[in-house]
């Protein structure tokens, strides 16, 4: 019942300052993430909200990748009575959906440092510095990042060497139909999406041409309401690309060396991230999720821990009541299990990858379809390993 | 296995291993045989892909764009020309 007075209280002053305390929720847990990880918030936020053997509610902001590293590393707090975001349980809203709006409530009044910060790429392209001893780092699902364009655009790809200079020179670059930088939508410099392609097409941040937005919105409001469709162009997460497509359209990408371009997908309209996984399509980065840890190395907060070891796919104790792979995948990630190229740095080469614990089979039939063979207990693998009813290759 | 059968095999297997590379050895200049959209491996990809360079180029089923970029303001070794300041 407390929980639905605060829901009422929550929808009758969406983003006020009346809003509800954050502490009053169950279980809340802390999150900094970039504004690409939204979508997972609402999916995964939903999930456990009502996952009964261990309820949790993700309570976050989004803020660049740069500014949440820095945010973890220092232990700054996310600002006293600051409005945050949260998602209902079932029993508080049956009707919500991942594309409803989030419900707001507000942090504690000293503040509060985040539990778990995010990173949509290397840390190591934000900062030199090394985590402290008192945060660790873990590899979560991978994020590509997309140049997009209006629906009404007649492009379809990009080169290595016209990204660099349609976003290095600007109408300078002359590389047609992209020389109007005011209708080039990029982003700041501490983006995670600005600093992915920056570092895929040699040109720094700083040094970008364009209209700088703060968040991914405003790119895609920006594509979406131009009135120069051909000259349109902007930098999006894919994810958040995957939940417009509809409205915009994505180039395929031909890196440097690449004998032809191609899209995060096997096809334009496919939602399989197979270039990304294996490695055709290459401005992809890793998620990277931080938490605070002790002197010991253990989580300072090991409900933290339980969500950051769910979103890099490993198993949990107690088990969860959700499909997290499923989640991973509707919201256009690709689980680590899933990918068979890595690299070590932003925009690095790439080197082949077998993950211990396979689970393309797995994804493939999120996303799309499968050609591995099912398995179960009276049906094993001529080869490999069953696993999720899928022979897995290990 | 009849000798005419053998020199069919064999002669298969040569052009086989000559359509990709599995031994990483592809000029990386050779041309992307399609024009625009393509659904089928081509022949200038490798098929056992061990470096970036391989990785980036390996056969594929994924459909791929082959796009005809000529930047002017590209040196004519085709290095890029640095950043304005």
């Amino acid at each position: 019942m407390r929980w639905l007075l605060l829901l009422a209280v929550a929808l009758a002053v969406p983003g006020s300052a009346g809003a509800a305390p954050c502490s009053d929720l169950p279980n809340p847990i802390y999150l900094q993430v970039g504004d690409t990880q939204t979508n997972l918030m609402k999916r995964l936020g939903r999930a456990l909200r009502d996952n009964d053997a261990k309820p949790v509610t993700l309570v976050f902001k989004t803020a660049g990748s740069c500014v949440n590293i820095a945010q973890i590393y220092d232990a700054t707090p996310i600002a006293g009575n600051e409005n945050l975001q949260y998602v209902p349980s079932m029993a508080e809203d049956a009707a919500w959906t991942p594309t409803s709006p989030t419900l707001t409530c507000q942090a504690p009044a000293g503040g509060v440092v985040p539990d778990i910060a995010n990173s949509a790429l290397f840390n190591s392209a934000c900062t030199t510095s090394p985590p402290p001893s008192t945060v660790t780092l873990t590899t979560g699902p991978t994020q590509a990042y997309v140049l997009a364009v209006p629906e009404a655009s007649q492009q379809t790809a990009i080169t290595f060497e016209e990204a660099y200079f349609v976003f290095g020179f600007g109408q300078l670059g002359q590389i047609i139909p992209w020389m109007d930088e005011t209708q080039m939508f990029i982003r700041t410099v501490t983006k995670s999406t600005l600093l992915a392609w920056a570092a895929n097409i040699s040109v720094p941040a700083d040094k970008w041409k364009g209209v700088r937005h703060d968040g991914s919105p405003m790119v895609v409001s920006s594509l979406t309401g131009s009135t120069s469709p051909e000259a349109a162009i902007g930098i999006l997460g894919a994810e958040v690309y995957d939940g417009l497509r509809d409205t915009l359209n994505i180039l395929a990408f031909r890196a440097k060396g690449q004998y032809a371009a191609y899209y995060p997908d096997s096809t334009s309209t496919s939602r399989d991230k197979k270039n990304v996984r294996d490695g055709h399509y290459t401005v992809w980065s890793p998620t990277i999720w931080m938490e605070t840890v002790d002197g010991s190395g253990n989580p300072v907060k090991p409900d933290a821990h339980y969500v950051i070891q769910l979103i890099a796919g490993r198993s949990v104790t107690p088990a969860i009541d959700f499909d997290m792979q499923a989640i991973v995948a509707a919201v256009g990630l690709v689980p680590d299990c899933a990918m068979h190229v890595k690299r070590s740095f932003e925009g690095g080469k790439l080197s082949l990858y077998q993950p211990a614990e396979d689970c393309t089979c797995k994804y493939e039939s999120l996303v799309d379809t499968t050609s591995c063979a099912t398995c179960s207990p009276s049906q094993p693998c001529s080869s490999g390993v069953c696993r999720d009813g899928f022979c897995e290759v290990q | 296995m009849s000798i005419a059968r053998t020199i069919f095999l064999t002669a298969s297997l040569v052009f086989t291993s000559a359509c990709g590379d599995d031994g990483g050895s592809a000029p990386e200049d050779a041309p992307v045989s399609d024009a625009g959209v393509d659904a089928a491996p081509d022949a200038s990809c490798f098929t056992n892909p061990q470096t970036h360079e391989e990785i980036i180029n390996a056969c594929t089923t994924a459909q791929k764009i082959d796009k005809d970029s000529h930047p002017p303001l590209l040196n004519a070794d085709g290095s890029l020309p640095p950043l304005p300041p």
